[in-house]
């Protein structure tokens, strides 16, 4: 009789070890949807800042037509990306013809002194911060998924339970990833 | 240790404190109905519960009027309430805490709160003045970790239950001192009742000050990752360590809930005489947390600080 307590305790153990970890798992993965939400929130309104500031520009500049098109492109990429990577990629771009947009109006002295453009430039800039925080949380969780579906016994099961590595968020030849977690000393 | 682990964590120690302190209370109503009558005994644990409550239910308010910090208007201080709102973004808080002000020329902040929802963020405008950007976003961060971590939850907790564990030694002790003839138990109980009466505040003060040392660790540990720059975290603590004022409306029961210690500053030079009285220091001196911080970040701050243009000038305070 024994031997059949052992095997019915240890299977009791076992379930208990497997639904902590598969709940731990869940958690986790909402914490990186949630994060990715915050990411997707502000990557919405930095996309729905640029027809206005486009649309500022254009009064004073109406025939830089070829900077318009390229930051209405770089916009739609950037509504159309569907994973983080290609958002990050799509993000990255923006930046690029927003540079080229604000040179076109260095030219315009009254542009940049009309209240409109400063407050849609502040706004830029607020979001482009927010964007940064978002993405330092969002990483911070995509790597505590990952680190937990790639160790045993995860590495093994996590597959089958449809538990997938997660993109971070991150253009290409972005060097600044994954982050050093700071261990709190005790 | 996971940001989640750290929290349920907390949350675990907020249960063993609450508990930790309902024993307490329960031993010294028990030793009031042992030493002079029962009924004064639950009379005794029923203002606790009601104070308790009732303390708890304040709880917000309450801090906000012993900090003097005071709410901002609607477009105030906009690139303020900016920096609060990175960093709980940072921190992954689903909703940004309040800003307060408290106008104070020492710099110093702090976070109060039950929930993360109700929380706010209180800072000094000692602290405009005194802190560039970059270290001031990183004072925010280390206040907006307190919330997440829910540090300001357990703190409050503890403050409260310090509270009613002094209301109710007091009563103990003033019973036994003025209604001598209605005792009941004789001699060594009745001393070793006046002893616990003694001690009992002391106790709950020792649980309160060493849960609330931990926590600043904690919190400067999150506000580096938050973010992802330890040595602004670091800097910040420098200049704290370097600045002198002290804040006019300090006081013993709100101490806990700021980045640097309001009151205990000349602890660390009595330490060599009086070595016990760390053990009721709120904060762990700003020298062992900059050197936590070096550590986990793998940097050195070198000596002094660099002169740079306060926070305060961009929001035209000065």
């Amino acid at each position: 009789m024994l031997w059949l307590w052992i095997v019915v305790g240890v299977a009791v153990v076992l379930a208990v070890v497997l639904t902590l970890g598969y709940n731990r798992l869940v958690r986790l993965r909402n914490e990186v949807e949630t994060g990715w939400a915050n990411i997707d929130v502000q990557l919405k309104r930095r996309a729905d800042l640029i027809p206005n500031l486009v649309e500022a520009v254009r009064g004073y500049a109406a025939h830089e037509r070829g900077v318009f098109d390229e930051v209405t492109k770089a916009r739609a990429a950037l509504q159309h990306a569907g994973t983080p990577g290609a958002a990050a990629d799509a993000n990255e771009g923006l930046t690029v013809a927003l540079g080229r947009l604000f040179a076109v109006a260095e030219a315009y002295p009254d542009l940049k002194a009309s209240e409109n453009f400063l407050q849609l430039q502040e706004d830029l800039t607020d979001t482009e911060d927010k964007i940064s925080a978002a993405r330092r949380y969002y990483n911070s969780t995509v790597m505590h998924f990952n680190t937990a579906i790639q160790s045993i016994p995860w590495l093994l099961i996590a597959k089958p339970l449809g538990f997938r590595d997660k993109e971070f968020f991150s253009a290409q030849g972005d060097t600044a990833l994954p982050q050093v977690s700071f261990s709190p000393a005790t | 240790m996971t940001l989640q682990q750290q929290i349920r964590s907390n949350r675990f120690r907020s249960s063993i404190v609450v508990l930790g302190f309902a024993l307490l209370l329960l031993v010294l109503a028990g030793l009031i109905g042992l030493v002079l009558d029962l009924s004064l005994g639950a009379v005794a644990l029923a203002i606790a519960l009601v104070y308790a409550i009732f303390a708890l239910l304040r709880s917000r308010s309450m801090i906000a009027g012993m900090t003097h910090a005071q709410p901002l208007g609607e477009k105030e201080l906009e690139p303020l309430r900016r920096l609060v709102e990175n960093a709980s973004i940072g921190a992954g808080l689903p909703v940004t805490p309040e800003l307060r002000l408290v106008d104070d020329a020492a710099p110093n902040a702090f976070a109060a709160g039950l929930r993360p929802e109700k929380s706010y963020v209180g800072v000094t405008t000692g602290l405009l003045r005194t802190m560039p950007k970059r270290e001031l976003e990183a004072v925010i961060a280390h206040e907006i970790s307190h919330i997440r971590n829910r540090d300001t939850y357990l703190m409050t907790m503890a403050t409260v239950f310090a509270g009613v564990i002094a209301l109710i030694a007091d009563i103990g002790f003033r019973s036994i001192a003025y209604g001598g003839r209605s005792r009941k138990a004789g001699g060594l109980v009745v001393v070793l009742a006046i002893v616990g009466f003694i001690l009992a505040p002391y106790a709950a003060l020792l649980l309160r000050m060493s849960l609330s040392r931990r926590r600043e660790y904690l919190a400067d540990a999150g506000a580096a990752e938050i973010l992802n720059d330890p040595e602004a975290m670091a800097l910040a603590l420098r200049r704290l360590e370097l600045d002198s004022t002290t804040i006019r409306y300090a006081d013993a029961s709100t101490a806990h809930l700021w980045v640097e210690s309001p009151t205990d500053r000349v602890d660390s030079e009595r330490r060599g005489v009086l070595a016990l009285s760390s053990l009721f220091n709120t904060h762990p001196a700003l020298a062992d947390r900059i050197e936590a911080l070096q550590e986990a970040g793998g940097f050195r701050l070198p000596e002094g600080i660099p002169a740079e243009q306060p926070f305060a000038a961009e929001l035209g305070l000065m």
